[in-house]
């Protein structure tokens, strides 16, 4: 027999879920059949996949790399400052992606470095590496916290005990910690890539919104909502809904089961 | 000695080491004692080199360690919980340290061996999360020794398992400790780890080391209250000496009860003070400049009659049984003597045949040598 407050709290969850799913949902009966089939295969619709994929992996990566040491740091060391350090990782989460994006374009723009890089040859703005470092500034600070989440769950002792069996840090991080890490550094991959496949306003503005240039999916269902192309854009919202309902399951099967549970 | 560390302080911020003295022989299986958060594992862990030490040295075998990575001191750990590593199966585990050190056939015929002596041999292939406590304690034992440490540091490995488990443990630790002329330092709360593997013991509170000493020497005469208490001394008393020789000391509880010490550590120290001495023998009527002291009796040391008896303890005394509480085989006394109460132990069939019951007058008797002087105490109303 469920007691009132349990009953409560799954209609409540359930209620809440049925919205969000027939909110997502809404979006499949819009475009005609014929409409989501010809937007599918369009040539701008393939850019924007191949586009997205392509940056999305690189800035995923890019954001595992560098998210293992900075959530390792924060979980496991003391240092000056640390929690000032907390902060400002963790900020990009508290406000809008478009200021990242637009603090990212004046950093890189002609009013920061750009003019310097520029000179050099190199420019960072209105192309995919544009998109690839909006990117990773937006997924970054959500892959640490998880990883940190993570560092901290694992208890330090399995480290001492290696170090006492004659294994440096190195070794010992390698051998105990990423391994124990495992299914959270799994999880963190994928959020990463989600956010990453899904980041708008931050590319918008660092990639520029270029047709067929800098067209990402998110990207593709604006400018073509703009231009009242609804069959395109709202293919490009379906396909992100797809892709980010199969990167949540991939997850949600693969990353259950842990060594430290 | 083995290990020696002198003048020892850490500070952690919200704890801090002081001051920490100690020294342990080879083969010595040394216990360490005292209340939660009273620095046993963090000493240990500065020990094995996870915490950095503010002042002080530590040397293992004459080698001095404060700049010794962990990873070189030679030192092995077991700690409380299981912390086998999970993504490795019983085999791996062992196998893991044993890898910087020996060849692949050398580890395998360690393994063999070390298997046998801790009967781990038939669970060598399981996966670590589905061993009980008692095999994944032996599994880490095996993974700390085949590494051939100069010492082992235990903290509290057995408190997670039950008490037939953790006897087996016991004599399998007496057996490997012999074998292999192995050191360890064990944290530890439970008193038969002490009474069953210590040489000696040591009593730790607030970061400090209290008294060092052979197991005996701790219980029977603790040097200060905090020790008293946390050994299990029970019956603690405030008094003053009132006449002190070279053998024995009178001492004078409230409501001029007379207790006789023949506390000879206490006594001689006592008696080298020429203060103290002075004040004594010039027998000063001024209650003040008497040497307070407190005193303290193990419950066990005291015997139980109906009648008064003529015996070689020097202590006899009247009291009313107020309290009696059974506990498995034995059982507590509380007796009010003159307002102080004693409590004495004894066994269930002893209390029937005396028939102990509240209200009852009884005699309560303890040699000289069972009353310990605390002489240096932190305060009175602590008990």
């Amino acid at each position: 027999m469920r007691s009132k407050f349990e009953i409560g709290f799954i209609v409540i969850t359930i209620a809440i879920t049925l919205l969000f799913f027939i909110v997502i949902g809404s979006m499949f009966l819009i475009p005609s059949f014929e409409g989501f089939i010809n937007a599918l295969f369009s040539e701008e619709m393939a850019f924007a996949i191949t586009l997205t994929l392509y940056t999305s992996i690189i800035s995923a990566i890019l954001v595992i790399l560098c998210c293992i040491p900075i959530a390792y740091t924060l979980s496991r060391y003391e240092f000056p400052l640390k929690s000032f350090f907390k902060i400002i990782i963790d900020l990009p989460m508290a406000f809008p992606e478009i200021v990242i994006g637009i603090a990212i374009l004046m950093f890189l723009g002609s009013n920061g470095i750009g003019g310097y890089l520029d000179a050099l040859g190199i420019s960072l703005v209105f192309n995919s590496t544009g998109i690839i470092i909006a990117q990773f500034f937006v997924a970054l600070p959500y892959a640490v916290r998880m990883l940190y989440s993570t560092f901290n769950y694992i208890d330090p002792r399995y480290e001492f005990v290696s170090r006492s069996l004659g294994y440096n840090e190195t070794s010992t991080f390698f051998n105990i910690t990423l391994p124990l890490a495992k299914n959270g550094l799994f999880a963190t991959s994928i959020i990463s890539l989600a956010r990453c496949i899904g980041t708008f306003a931050s590319v918008l503005f660092v990639g520029g919104g270029i047709l067929m240039k800098t067209e990402t999916l998110a990207v593709s269902m604006y400018l073509n909502l703009s231009t009242g192309d609804i069959d395109l854009a709202i293919t490009s919202g379906i396909l992100l809904v797809i892709i980010s309902f199969i990167t949540i399951a991939i997850m949600e099967k693969y990353a259950k089961e842990s060594y430290l549970q | 000695m083995f290990l020696e560390i002198k003048n020892l302080s850490v500070d952690l911020r919200e704890f801090r080491l002081k001051d920490i003295n100690l020294s342990i022989a080879e083969g010595e299986y040394f216990v360490l004692i005292g209340p939660t958060g009273s620095g046993k594992s963090v000493l240990l862990e500065t020990i094995i080199g996870f915490y950095k030490e503010n002042t002080g040295t530590i040397k293992l075998k004459d080698k001095l360690l404060n700049n010794v990575s962990p990873e070189n001191r030679g030192i092995g750990i077991v700690y409380q919980d299981n912390t086998l590593f999970p993504n490795m199966n019983v085999y791996e585990n062992i196998a893991y340290g044993a890898k910087n050190k020996f060849s692949d056939k050398e580890i395998e015929k360690k393994i063999d061996e070390i298997a046998k002596i801790m009967k781990i041999k038939h669970i060598l292939h399981r996966n670590v999360t589905t061993l009980s406590g008692g095999e994944a304690q032996r599994t880490t034992l095996a993974r700390a020794l085949i590494v051939e440490p100069k010492i082992i540091l235990m903290d509290e490995p057995f408190s997670a398992l039950d008490i037939s488990t953790q006897s087996k443990l016991t004599s399998l630790i007496k057996k490997i400790g012999a074998k292999y002329n192995t050191t360890f330092l064990h944290v530890t709360h439970n008193f038969n780890d002490i009474w069953n593997l210590a040489d000696r013991v040591g009593v730790m509170k607030d970061g400090n080391i209290h008294q060092v000493g052979y197991v005996q020497d701790v219980f029977s005469r603790p040097e200060n209250n905090f020790v008293a208490d946390f050994v299990g001394v029970q019956n603690i008393f405030e008094g003053v000496i009132t006449n002190i020789n070279s053998e024995r000391a009178k001492i004078n509880l409230k409501n001029g009860i007379e207790i006789t010490s023949s506390d000879i550590d206490c006594l001689n120290k006592i008696n080298k003070n020429s203060y103290y001495k002075n004040e004594i023998k010039n027998n000063v009527k001024d209650e003040k400049e008497y040497i307070k002291v407190l005193i303290a009796i193990r419950p066990e040391s005291i015997i139980f009659s109906n009648e008064k008896f003529e015996s070689s303890a020097r202590n006899q005394l009247k009291g009313k049984i107020i309290e009696i509480i059974e506990s498995g085989p034995t059982v507590l006394v509380n007796v009010n003597v003159e307002g102080h109460i004693f409590k004495g132990l004894i066994t269930k069939s002893s209390a029937e045949n005396l028939n102990i019951k509240n209200n009852k007058d009884i005699y309560l008797s303890f040699k000289s040598l069972n009353v310990s002087i605390i002489d240096e105490y932190e305060s009175f109303n602590t008990y």
